[in-house]
Formats: structure tokens, sequence, C-alpha cells
């Protein structure tokens, strides 16, 4: 028989876990608000993460490889939106989505990440729609090219995250999923996703084209 | 947006782990001694390096990327297989001050299974992370080579390329022990701190670790029931000597092939392994008696344990 004290101190213990548990279902709820299904001809291709309310939509290059796709928003309305722009270099692809009511992703800059910090992803791994994963930052983004140009998590992923978000403790997108290499799951940091973004949108108004 | 700041559980759990690596980080290195990717090592006296023997793959021109970013040469101070350890020396004044500060403390007592658990690595520049947690935990073990683990810690957490010769760390930032992937086929282990330390002080005072030797090859046999009860054996086993490398303790003591040994200073021997385990390097001079069966018949002999020769590689 145990005695009380250590009862106690087990009971302690159960609640802790109880309270990561808790807030770990708020993170995964919270993401889910943000995240979308890509589908092409009705079959699932990714995810995606709703950046702007205007309809702009952040996925993958390799998701989002024909001219439209279908996206199934988390309140299940089915949109038809078109490829907007693409960055096969970095992954990134942008989906213009026509809805003006979107709940756009809480942010934070991946650069000011921690080795050993938790990270949750959400996704749609092997179909399995909606599925929540907990990892930590394996590596932290520190360049602009080669492997540091990528945050690296130590995280389990499959097929099916691609395009989806990768977030902190809070909630706040840290990076687009985008590859697994070596087991380890490879995001576009958020900085970079927030550059193309500008870069899209300044083009669009101005008319310019970046060289 | 200051969500995280306002804290909750798991923002609690995830500051606590990021200070852990940032903390025990700062004393995990990389480690040039093969070609590909760099592997680990962790600061374990100033100026003193533990790392896998494993990737240790030269023994001149190897140099080590600092915490800070900056390199130092490093010479080997010596390497033990049996317990896949490594220790170096960095090039005088290198890391003796402020970057590369020793390790924490080791953790008191053994690590528990279901523990939450941090696996660090510097293949590179920047250092990195993985967690998991402790999948099983044993009493002492012997390695395929014959080397004396003080516990076995087994991980269940992923080991990526280079993170050999990292730190395994609680979440309170305290050093568990070494990480390797050379102990074991397709799972990592963790040789535990005061398992580095004692090898890394024979390491570091003799260049090896000294192993008792006899000079003999053996196998396990089973004993007729008539044998054994002649003989007034407890035990229906004993090892065959298949072999006795010539000029040996063994063979200066009169050991011959074919003997069966039964008893080793009185203690049962019915597996290589238990002849391997009483012969510790504080054995190495002494004499031992071997009880072995010749002939029918129950023989004492007297061997003076000797040094096993140093490893070829």
């Amino acid at each position: 028989m145990p005695a009380a004290d250590s009862l106690l101190r087990g009971a302690l213990r159960a609640e802790s876990v109880l309270g990561v548990e808790t807030a770990l279902g708020e993170v995964a709820e919270r993401l889910a608000r943000v995240t979308v299904q890509v589908r092409f001809g009705g079959r699932s291709a990714g995810a995606g993460v709703v950046w702007l309310r205007t309809g702009v939509v952040v996925t993958n290059a390799h998701v989002a490889t024909g001219p439209g796709a279908e996206v199934v928003l988390p309140d299940g309305r089915v949109l038809s939106a078109r490829v907007s722009a693409r960055d096969p270099g970095r992954d990134l692809a942008l989906l213009a989505v026509p809805a003006e009511d979107l709940e756009p992703a809480l942010r934070s800059d991946a650069r000011g990440l921690r080795a050993g910090e938790l990270v949750v992803a959400l996704g749609h791994p092997l179909g399995v729609a909606y599925a929540t994963a907990l990892g930590v930052v394996h590596r932290v983004p520190t360049g602009a090219r080669g492997p540091a140009g990528w945050l690296h998590a130590d995280i389990r992923l499959a097929p099916g995250n691609s395009g989806g978000p990768l977030a902190d403790t809070a909630g706040r997108v840290v990076g687009i999923n985008a590859m697994i290499v070596g087991g380890l799951g490879i995001a576009v940091p958020s900085h970079v996703v927030e550059a193309f973004v500008r870069a899209v949108a300044d083009a669009r108004h101005g008319g310019a084209r970046a060289a | 947006m200051s969500a995280s700041s306002s804290g909750g559980p798991l923002a609690a759990l995830s500051d606590d782990l990021a200070a852990a690596v940032d903390t025990v980080g700062r004393s995990v290195v990389a480690i040039h001694a093969r070609r590909r990717i760099p592997a680990s090592g962790v600061v374990w006296q100033p100026g003193v390096i533990v790392a896998a023997h494993h990737t240790i793959q030269r023994d001149d021109d190897i140099t080590v990327t600092l915490h800070d970013g900056s390199t130092a040469s490093a010479t080997l101070a010596g390497r033990d297989p049996s317990t896949d350890l490594a220790v170096l020396r960095l090039a005088t004044g290198a890391g003796a001050s402020g970057p590369g500060a020793p390790a924490a403390a080791a953790a008191e007592g053994a690590p528990r299974v279901g523990q939450l658990v941090l696996a660090l690595g510097r293949p590179g520049t920047a250092v990195t992370a993985s967690l998991g947690i402790v999948s099983a935990v044993g009493g002492e073990w012997r390695t395929w080579q014959g080397g004396t683990i003080d516990r076995f810690i087994r991980l269940d957490l992923n080991v990526y390329d280079g993170f050999s010769g990292g730190p395994l760390v609680d979440a309170g930032g305290r050093v568990i022990g070494i990480n390797t992937s050379g102990l074991a086929r397709a799972t990592a282990l963790t040789v535990p701190a005061g398992t580095v330390a004692r090898v890394a002080g024979q390491l570091l005072a003799r260049g090896h670790v000294a192993r008792g030797w006899l000079g003999i090859a053996t196998q396990p046999v089973r004993l007729p029931a008539a044998l054994q009860r002649s003989l007034g054996l407890e035990a229906d086993g004993g090892l065959v000597v298949v072999n006795v490398e010539p000029d040996s303790p063994a063979d200066r003591g009169g050991l011959l092939i074919g003997d069966i040994l039964v008893a080793l200073d009185g203690q049962a021997v019915r597996d290589p392994g238990d002849v391997l385990a009483a012969l510790g390097g504080d054995r190495i001079g002494k004499a031992v008696t071997l009880k072995v069966a010749r002939g029918g018949r129950a023989e004492q002999v007297g061997v003076t344990v000797g040094e096993r020769p140093r490893a070829r590689r």
C-alpha cells in the first residue's frame, strides 16, 4: 500500500499531465480553425493555412501543382480556388479563395524559436483529416540558403501534412510543413512565407515584378 | 501577440525543454573525425571532450566546433571500443574558459521509464534536439565487445545522423549519459554518466581501458550427469577450452585445449561472459584458480591474470 504522500504526489503529477493535454487540445482547436484541405478532383492533395482574411491560403508548391484546386474550409464549405502564385524553390504556393470572412492564422517568427521548444503540427496525414502531432524544434532556421534556411522539427509527419501548419504552444504558426527528410519534419519558416505573401501582393498592386 | 507569455502548462513545459537544451547545448560540440557529417561530443571537463568511439574514424587531424562556432584542434586521449567511448583533449587553452563549460552534474539515481528526455547533438554548427521518453531501464549489462555498462537505458526517441556522442538530458537540464547508436542495432542506447566518468578517467590516465586476460577461447558445453556427480558439481554445464594463445597466462599456467572450465575462484562459469566479468582491470597481476574437468577428473590450475593486448583496429 503506497504511503499517503506518494499517492498525493501521483495525483499532482496526473494534474500536470492533464493541464498539458488540455492545452494541447486548445492549440489543436485553434489550428483547426485556420487549416484547410486542398483537393484536386475530389482527391486530397494536402493541407493549407489561411494567411489573410481576404481569402489568401498558403500551401506547398508541390501540393498546388495545377492552375486551380478545391479548398475545403474547416466549416465544411467547399470552394474552388485559383493558384495565384508559386515558388517551387521555396515550395510555396498561394491559393486565392472566393471568401472575405476567413479567420487568419496567428503567426510568430520562426527565427525566435529555441531548439527543444514544443511544436504542434496539424494536417491530414495519409488522408486522416485534422490529425495533430507533437514534437520539438530540432534546428532553428538561421540562414537564407541550404539546410539552415528551413525549420527542422523532431515530429512524426506523413504525406498529407504538406502545406499544413507547424505552430508553437500558443498556436501561432511558425512554419508550413513541406517535407520529411531522414525522419525529420522540414517546414518553410514563417518569415519566409510572410516575405513571399508580401512580394506577391506588392507585385499585384504596384504592377512591378521582381527580377 | 504575446499569447505564449501568458503561460499555461504546455508553454511552461516547452520553456523548460528549451532551457534544458540551451543550458546543456553550450557543452555539446561537433567533432570532425570522419567523412560525411560530423558527430557530436560533450565537454566533460574543461578541455576534455567525450565522444562515441565509432564516430572517431581517424586518430589525427581531429577538429572540434564549439558552441560559439569557434573551431579548435583536438588530440585523441584514448578510446574504448567495448563501451563505444573515446576521449579527446582540446589544444591548449581552447575551450578552457567560458565557451564549452562542463555539462551539469549527472542526475542521481536511475532514470525512470516514461520520463521525458531530450537527445542533443551538434552535427554541424547548430545545436539540434529531439524529444522522447525512457522506454526501458535495466541493471548492469555487458556489450558484445565485453564492456561493462552500469545501467541499461533504452530510449523511445529519434536519434538522427550525427547524434552519437551527444548527451541525453532530463527536463531539468541534467546530463543522464551519452547516446550512441554503436552498441545495439536499430536502437538508441545511453551510456550512463557514471560509466562515462569511469571510462573517461581510465582513458585520460592510461589512454586505454585495461582488462584482464587469460588467453583462452571457450564454448559452453553441457556436462553429462555422471561426470557432474563424480566431480561434485552443482552446475550441469561448463566451458570447453577450444584455443589457448601461445605464451598467454593460460598457456603458462598449463591450461590445455579440451579442458572444461567449470569454476573460476570458486564461482561457477557457464557462459564466456562469466569469465569476462571476472577479468576486470583490477585483476591484472593477481592469481586466480581455475577448476577444470580434464580426462574425467577435477583439476585445479593456477593462472596469473595478464593484461589483454590492445585492441587491433
